[in-house]
């Protein structure tokens, strides 16, 4: 895994330093309705078979409350040009960001969603047309 | 004794004006010389164990003075619990160390962690969020029925079962078993009484300082009562000799039970003053009231009520799980129990009754008190259970109430009711409410209305008739039921020279007007004018040690106590006059501010007969100078204040929306001083009562976070959610005080909620949908769903 690419692809990511073979230390923006904080904390991945899968673990640290999840990445091919992309997970808000961002929470991991989705694509292009 | 027409008045308030104008002194207001300030780092996490705090980076920021954990205080007592309830099986509840900051483990949200104490709030903020602490998440437990359960994550490890104690009360179960076997029918009700947060406008505040030169302490609090807080934390936190100690309660912007409690803050705030040799205040944010503010309700109840061929009751039978969340509080041991499960009687004969209630740990915020405590549930369980009773039994409910009320009583003439369940009500007319509010409510009119149906609008009308214990309390009653404080009260009348009084009471007013009230108690009986008289309370250096103001008991105990006082001055005065006047002091006769020798026109005034007293130049040998009584007044039974509230509602089909189109609240407390006042409290409690059945919850995911902790997603009533409430009175005098007085802070919140629930679902009835219950809050969607 690049963690280059990985920087690249999650949103907010400011900071991402290798600190073992599959271990990473970030910084991260995050603004959850009302309450926004930079997290400090560590992401891993777990289960790791490549190319097919991987469990991306991420804990968190802000003032405004912990964030912890557990992320199962699964790749499988369709045909030549397509990949299945399938991912599904739980995320654990504590402090602030549970008490004051609950409601908001279902929208905005749908935006950041989305934005992995595009910046993938964005990535994806950029790659195609390094390649070509 | 004399009068001068003011008992019975509503005279105008007179704290208000500094109220109004913003001139009241509350304990934020005080700055202290050398002042510093405290902050909180608190759990993020329900359960999670202490791996590593790191404070290093904290201490080095910009004005801080000092930052302690849990690690700091490990020797430091916790805080106490004030009432000890024991197993069925006679062992006492579990106590677990409720710390003043967590050590090795957290056990709810907002428990706190470490404390900062820096130059300024900012900085002692700044510092808090620099604090490292490295947790280890645990699984945890909300519900308090889950938590019961074999294999719940435990709270405490030395808490089997997280349960603290199981308690019963009643006629034996197997009585009951076998009456509910015989009845015609039996009515049955699984619910949920949801967990509040009490949301004082004035959050807690406490401000803690240190003399050295003395080795004296001083703490602002804002608190309900300043001498059962000195009294806790001296004798059982600190360990601090108590005559050392001061604590004020200045003016309080409301309590509704939250500020009853002794809080870990109060305690670790002194400790801190000692040890920094510095003044420490703290205020919580509205965030930190949300999770650390004791909640209140939270039971989760079975309860089976028996009937007759007739429609009597034939018996109750009630099992209850209440959450104590992860500490027990000053009285979440009481609340359940005592308050709870002694008014199962309710308003009716019902002949055999048995409550059994459980009470449970969880990794939730401490539940305790507020406003009613034990009684809103109790009476939303009966009246609730009565209302579903009839619309099974398809008896009509006002009737089915008049059927099974307890006949009219005075306690004079008649014995006091004895209940079932431990209390001897004082004195009641409760079909005299009923008939009154369904006067007041057009009930037949209504009904009519109602099956016409003409527009198709599902429109419905909800009766709850409550009872409730107050005037907290006979000492030696709740001593016997594990009460670890006497429930007196003190009030002292000190007569100045020039005839002006000041009174100093136990009681402590946070919204109740006691300056307003006790005044006119006082001008009246000594027949001079308010202006006069000055009230002065919440100060332990000013004040004998009193109880303070919880369960509608400042009137009827500290009023009480006032008027023993009086009697005891006007006996002196007479003494003082027959000197002055050469009469017999049987001869003396006090009216209007006027001693007065029987069948003469020879008298003299109060104020003369003050300066007299002072100024002791033509008086009796044997008799003391001065004009200053003391009285403790200890009262020979709870006061039982009774009403009946009457919801009017509309639901919306298509949405499920409830509009509450009417409120009738007719109440008894007894004998009124001042009418606006007991009007504005039975106000206040409508509308806490109403928040509760249509809007109010807190709302814990399965990760224990309380996820709606703020305004933007806790739902407080507002104005418009309301219509004016149209108030009756009935008034039946507390045969066992001097003033006749009952208690009125408590009555709205406790009559309204079922009232309101009660109509919710007679609307849906009347409408064909056949309902047996929506938990409250009753939302839209909550109310919709249960129709599709």
């Amino acid at each position: 895994m690049d963690e280059n690419v990985l920087a690249r692809l999650v949103p907010g990511i400011s900071r991402l330093e290798r600190t073992g073979d599959n271990t990473f230390a970030s910084t991260l923006a995050i603004k959850l309705g009302p309450v926004s904080g930079s997290f400090n904390g560590s992401l891993e991945l777990e289960e790791l078979k490549e190319p097919e899968s991987f469990v991306l673990k991420v804990q968190q640290k802000s003032s405004i409350g912990n964030a912890a999840s557990a992320i199962k990445i699964k790749l499988s091919p369709v045909n030549e040009q397509q990949t299945e992309m399938e991912f599904n997970g739980v995320v654990k808000l504590s402090g602030l960001l549970a008490s004051m961002g609950q409601r908001v929470v279902g929208g905005v991991s749908g935006t950041l969603t989305k934005q992995f989705f595009s910046n993938l694509e964005s990535e994806l292009e950029r790659k195609q047309s390094a390649s070509t | 004794m004399s009068t001068n027409g003011l008992i019975g008045k509503s005279v105008k308030r007179v704290e208000d004006k500094r109220f109004i104008t913003g001139r009241g002194k509350y304990t934020d207001d005080i700055i202290l010389p050398g002042q510093t300030y405290a902050a909180f780092l608190r759990s993020p996490f329900a359960h999670a164990k202490i791996l590593e705090i790191t404070t290093e980076a904290a201490k080095a920021m910009p004005g801080v003075i000092a930052i302690y954990t849990g690690e700091d205080l490990r020797e430091v007592n916790g805080v106490p619990c004030g009432w000890q309830v024991n197993f069925k099986d006679g062992t006492t509840m579990k106590e677990p160390k409720h710390p003043l900051l967590a050590v090795d483990k957290v056990r709810h949200v907002g428990e706190a962690v470490a404390i900062v104490i820096a130059d300024t709030r900012e900085h002692a903020v700044d510092a808090a969020e620099a604090i490292m602490v490295d947790y280890e998440d645990l699984s945890c437990v909300i519900d308090p029925l889950k938590a019961a359960q074999p294999g719940a994550p435990l709270v405490h490890d030395d808490v089997p079962g997280n349960v603290c104690f199981d308690w019963n009360l009643g006629n034996p179960p197997g009585e009951v078993d076998e009456a509910l076997k015989n009845s015609a029918h039996v009515t049955t009700l699984e619910f949920v009484n949801q967990r509040l947060v009490p949301n004082a406008i004035e959050p807690r505040s406490y401000n803690s300082s240190y003399d050295e030169a003395n080795d004296r302490y001083t703490l602002y609090t804002s608190t309900q009562n300043p001498h059962l807080i000195r009294l806790l934390m001296c004798a059982f936190v600190l360990g601090i000799p108590e005559h050392k100690v001061r604590v004020v309660g200045p003016d309080v912007g409301g309590g509704f039970g939250s500020k009853i409690f002794h809080y870990t803050e109060e305690a670790l705030l002194t400790w801190c003053s000692r040890k920094t040799r510095r003044p420490v205040k703290w205020t919580a944010t509205r965030s930190e009231s949300f999770v650390t503010d004791a909640h209140g309700r939270d039971h989760v109840t079975k309860a089976e009520m028996g009937f007759d061929n007739e429609g009597r009751i034939t018996a109750l039978r009630v099992k209850t799980y209440a959450n104590l969340g992860a500490y027990l509080s000053t009285f979440g041991s009481c609340v359940p129990t005592y308050l709870h499960g002694t008014l199962m009687q309710g308003l009716y004969t019902t002949p055999k009754i048995n409550i059994d209630v459980t009470a449970v740990f969880s990794h939730s915020t401490p539940v305790d008190a507020y406003r009613g405590a034990g009684r809103p549930e109790a009476t939303y369980l009966l009246e609730r259970l009565i209302d579903l009773g009839a619309q099974e039994l398809n008896i009509d409910p006002a009737e089915l109430r008049f059927k099974n009320f307890i006949p009219p009583f005075d306690g004079v003439n008649q014995p006091g009711y004895q209940t079932q369940v431990a209390l001897q009500y004082d004195s009641g007319n409760y079909e005299g409410v009923l008939k009154k509010g369904l006067e007041m409510a057009g009930y037949e009119n209504f009904r009519n209305e109602q099956k016409a149906n003409s527009n198709g609008k599902l429109i419905g009308i909800g009766i709850s008739t409550y009872i409730e214990a107050c005037g907290i309390a006979p000492s030696a009653v709740v001593g016997s039921l594990g009460a670890r404080a006497g429930l007196y009260e003190v009030g002292q009348v000190r007569v100045q020279p020039t005839g002006k009084v000041s009174v100093y009471t136990g009681a402590h007013s946070h919204g109740q007007g006691h300056e307003t009230t006790f005044a006119q108690v006082v001008a009246d009986k000594l027949g001079i004018p308010m202006d006069d008289v000055e009230i002065i309370h919440g100060d332990s250096e000013a004040v004998a040690f009193g109880m303070g103001t919880y369960g509608s008991r400042s009137l009827a105990v500290g009023g009480s106590a006032i008027v023993k006082s009086i009697e005891k001055i006007i006996e002196k005065g007479k003494k003082i006059v027959a000197h002055k006047l050469e009469a017999s002091a049987d001869d003396i006769e006090f009216a209007n501010g006027k001693f007065t020798v029987k069948g003469t026109d020879k008298s003299m005034g109060f104020g003369d007969v003050a300066l007299t007293a002072y100024v002791p130049h033509v008086y009796p040998k044997d008799l003391e100078p001065g004009l200053d009584f003391s009285s403790f007044y200890d009262p020979a039974n709870f006061t039982y204040p009774f009403g009946c509230h009457i919801a009017i509602v509309e639901v919306e089909k298509a949405t499920g929306k409830v509009q509450l189109k009417r409120f009738i609240a007719v109440d008894d407390v007894g004998n009124v001083i001042n009418p606006m006042i007991v009007e504005g409290q039975i106000h206040g409690g409508v509308v806490q009562g109403v928040g509760q059945a249509l809007f109010e919850g807190a709302d814990y995911d399965e990760n224990g976070q309380l996820t709606n902790a703020s305004y933007m997603d806790y739902c407080m009533p507002r104005a418009d959610d309301l219509p004016m409430i149209e108030t009756g009175s009935q008034v039946t005098p507390c045969p066992h005080n001097p003033l006749g007085v009952k208690g009125a802070g408590e009555a709205g919140c406790i009559g309204s909620t079922p009232a309101v629930v009660n109509a919710v679902l007679d609307a849906l009835w009347k409408g064909g949908y056949t309902v047996k219950d929506i938990p409250m809050p009753l939302t839209s969607e909550r109310v919709w769903k249960a129709m599709q």
